[in-house]
């Protein structure tokens, strides 16, 4: 990554991309990109690319995996091997099997399970490129394809991270701000119940940081369930300008 | 209701508050009724419910569809019903009298391979699905051209009060089996009438959500 980074927020309050601190990167997501699985999405979240799809609910094989009241909801996160600066080595890490879990653990709460004994929904997040905040990425993408599935649903799931850099708290940290700065704070959130489902740190917060830096990134994520609404609704308007 | 009628929702939306009666994609979270699905609001009286847009076949008693023989037990078949569980279908329960097993054997009736007509008799909290044949079914079925459009699709490809069936089958010469599960077998009086049919049918799936459809798929078929 080479050079140290001295100061990450200049003079005039603006982040090292001209963002203010409260500010995301720019956010796109299209639903329904794949024609094979029951539901997809591809998202931009600034340089990140991120494709997530869904089958399901189907039989559950191998069968002794079945849970005999609820389906099972299984979670594949994985990086491309040109994701990211030198080639990542294709195939599981602890890495990526550690963010497989926490995602599951992020989407199952909002997803009726227990309407499919059996059964087992699958959902893997493909990132094709990759810039901090790739676990949010992903979880956002794959909400948007549950829905698109028609997966019956309590509520979407939107995630997004806030962080610390200069002592300042921020929203959606970018690659540097991630390396170099002081602190990291993913967090997944139901926005209609109101409730986290996702909530990771690292780097040291101060109790009134830490507050803060929870309120900014569930403003961010009211702001991600917007553009995860746009883009489900988008898909149906698209066909009905072909008339 | 908090949404316009026929309005585009999402999963976990807010539909409305208070007394009302919860209609298939919805569900109540203590006063409010939200959208289980995305889909379109729909209200009728104080029912309150969301047409899906997507989705795999779920099961439902009282539904007809149509299946495939994938493997038999000691008493039946097992049915791939296009949902991600299988139907039982008993030889008693297919030709509506008892049979003595003695004397008959299975493959009599029916063979792996085998498309079948038959209704959701029962479902149960397991998702055991037992499958009956009654007269308003058609058993074992043979010609024809089988095939899957989306299951969300089929109540348009019925129309209101099987407008859209019937007005199918009249001008486009044809007898049609429409299953619940997404599977529509076509009989059509000649190879083209099938085509024209099967055609059809893929548009109404593709333009499902638009209206005036009927009319359309008509001028399509007399073309």
């Amino acid at each position: 990554m080479g050079k140290e980074i001295e100061q990450f927020i200049d003079e005039d309050g603006k982040r090292l991309d001209g963002r203010e601190p409260k500010e995301m990167r720019s956010l796109n997501i299209e639903a329904g990109i794949l024609e094979k699985a029951d539901g997809s999405a591809y998202l931009e979240l600034g340089d990140n690319k991120a494709i997530a799809s869904v089958y399901g609910p189907r039989e559950m094989h191998p069968r002794h995996l079945q849970k005999t009241n609820r389906a099972v909801l299984r979670v594949r996160y994985n990086m491309a091997p040109f994701s990211v600066e030198d080639r990542k080595r294709p195939g599981p890490s602890r890495r990526s099997t550690e963010i497989s879990k926490v995602a599951r653990e992020a989407l199952e709460p909002a997803v009726f399970l227990e309407r499919y004994p059996r059964a087992v929904i699958d959902v893997s997040m493909e990132l094709l490129q990759s810039s901090a905040g790739t676990r949010t990425a992903g979880i956002t993408a794959a909400s948007v394809a549950l829905a698109d599935a028609g997966i019956p649903m309590k509520d979407m799931v939107s995630s997004i991270a806030s962080g610390k850099v200069d002592d300042t708290i921020v929203l959606d940290l970018r690659q540097e701000e991630d390396m170099s700065g002081s602190g990291d704070m993913p967090i997944a959130y139901m926005p209609q119940k109101e409730k986290l489902t996702l909530l990771q740190m690292d780097g040291n917060f101060e109790p009134h940081e830490f507050e803060e830096a929870i309120d900014l990134a569930i403003e961010g994520s009211e702001q991600v369930y917007e553009k995860q609404r746009e883009a489900l609704e988008n898909k149906y308007s698209k066909v009905e300008e072909d008339e | 209701m908090k949404v316009e009628e026929r309005e585009f929702v999402i999963p976990g939306q807010l539909l409305a508050e208070g007394d009302y009666l919860l209609g298939d994609g919805v569900f109540r979270d203590d006063d409010s009724v939200r959208a289980l699905q995305m889909g379109l609001a729909d209200k009728r009286g104080k029912k309150i419910r969301v047409i899906p847009l997507e989705g795999r076949y779920i099961p439902q008693e009282g539904d007809r569809v149509i299946g495939t023989v994938v493997d038999d037990y000691y008493a039946g078949w097992m049915l791939n019903i296009g949902s991600p569980y299988q139907g039982r279908l008993s030889v008693s329960d297919l030709v509506q009298r008892k049979v003595d097993l003695n004397k008959h054997s299975l493959d009599e009736f029916l063979e792996a391979g085998d498309s079948v007509e038959a209704k959701i008799s029962e479902v149960d909290e397991l998702m055991d699905i037992t499958l009956e044949v009654t007269e308003d079914q058609r058993g074992k079925i043979s010609g024809g051209r089988l095939i899957e459009i989306n299951p969300s699709r089929i109540p348009r490809v019925i129309g209101r009060k099987g407008s859209m069936i019937s007005m199918l089958q009249k001008v486009g010469n044809c007898d049609l089996s429409v299953g619940q599960n997404g599977k529509i077998m076509v009989w059509g009086d000649s190879e083209e009438d099938t085509e024209r049919v099967i055609e059809a049918i893929l548009m109404i799936e593709d333009k499902a959500h638009t209206s005036g459809l009927t009319d359309r798929v008509r001028k399509f078929l007399k073309k």
